[in-house]
């Protein structure tokens, strides 16, 4: 059903040209299709491993692994969905050589950088809004469990359907819809609490 | 109480933008009339606007040549490997029949019997043997040769 909610018309795009040349072992055809995904896919996986140099090194090791395995790729299911799914798996591997623990497990409680962000006000809410909300909010998504990183910025930022993250993700349509839940509450959580920390001091 | 439960689990996924048309009207009907959930729903969906437009990392430059290369190089790699698994397999192959031919030979000119220390050498499970040692010795010899070629054409790189 997730991978039918993900299927994509027939259509004979330029991109799907490139598509075709790649799966015949064109890597010209690299050419054209990575300008096309390079800015989401390295923000995607910027935002999972949070380090712009291993960000480029898991970037360069997603298109090694898609013409590896380009065979593999339906043309019938959306390309971006199984490109960021590789990416995603190089990205979980990465964390949990650097982080042994579970990538779920929330992080240490210790000195934040949104502390220093936080301004001092009686509504929170109006100081995101007013004072560098982009740059709070950043931190404090960069503060997530990587699996909430993950799912807020498919969501929000690469505009996926909950479909499209479950397959992704390579986890049930139900389990989604749960851990976006618990990321937007969990992000605006901190947010909140660093700036009342912020507010107090 | 439990309609309240209920539309408040969906008010995240609605402040996502992630409900269906019908799920999402039910929400926002239910919101009027509960204060708790309407803030809830506001905030989120002030949340949800953020992130998407949170200041965005853009790909370094020559982030595209770097990949082709490292696409090019990893795909000259996976050829080498084919190669030197095809290489290793043909030599296997012609080690074994070498091995068969020269026993035949050797037992016509042994007469089929040449007996070292007590042991018949033209036995055929002896024999089986001495050329299976031979073969992998000789195939580790040529793996080691070729690794060194191999980490030689990389630093070359």
């Amino acid at each position: 059903m997730i991978l039918a909610a993900t299927m994509q018309p027939e259509s004979n795009s330029p991109a799907d040209d490139a598509l075709a040349r790649l799966r015949r072992g064109d890597l010209d055809a690299l050419e054209s299709i990575i300008p096309e995904y390079q800015h989401r896919l390295y923000r995607f996986l910027w935002r999972m491993v949070q380090e712009p140099s291993v960000a480029d090194d898991l970037f360069q090791q997603t298109w090694v692994r898609v013409m590896e395995r380009i065979s593999t790729y339906s043309d019938r299911y959306a390309f971006d969905a199984w490109l960021f799914s590789i990416a995603r798996n190089l990205a979980i591997d990465h964390l949990r050589r650097k982080h042994p623990f579970s990538i779920d497990a929330p992080d240490d409680e210790g000195a934040r950088p949104l502390d220093r962000l936080a301004g001092a006000g009686a509504d929170p809410l109006e100081e995101v809004l007013e004072f560098e909300r982009g740059a709070i909010l950043a931190v404090a998504m960069g503060e997530l469990p990587a699996i909430h990183r993950e799912v807020l910025t498919l969501r929000f930022e690469e505009g996926m359907k909950l479909e499209q993250i479950a397959e992704v993700a390579n986890i049930p349509l139900s389990t989604v819809k749960s851990r976006l839940s618990r990321a937007l509450e969990s992000l605006r959580r901190r947010v909140e609490s660093s700036l009342r920390l912020g507010g107090t001091k | 109480m439990r309609d309240h439960e209920a539309f408040s689990a969906l008010v995240p996924l609605a402040a996502a933008g992630s409900l269906a048309n019908d799920e999402l009207a039910a929400v926002e009907q239910h919101a009027l009339a509960c204060p708790e959930c309407a803030r809830e729903l506001e905030v989120l969906r002030l949340y949800a606007r953020g992130l998407r437009e949170l200041p965005q990392p853009m790909a370094p430059a020559q982030l595209l040549q770097r990949t082709q290369a490292r696409v090019m190089e990893a795909r000259v790699r996976a050829a080498e490997r084919r190669r030197n698994g095809l290489l290793l397999t043909l030599l296997s192959v012609f080690s074994w029949i070498s091995g068969i031919l020269v026993w035949m030979l050797a037992r016509a000119v042994a007469g089929g019997v040449w007996k070292v220390l007590g042991v018949d050498l033209m036995g055929g499970l002896t024999w089986s043997l001495i050329s299976a040692v031979l073969m992998w010795m000789t195939a580790g010899v040529t793996a080691f040769v070729m690794g060194r070629r191999n980490e030689l054409l990389r630093r070359e790189i």
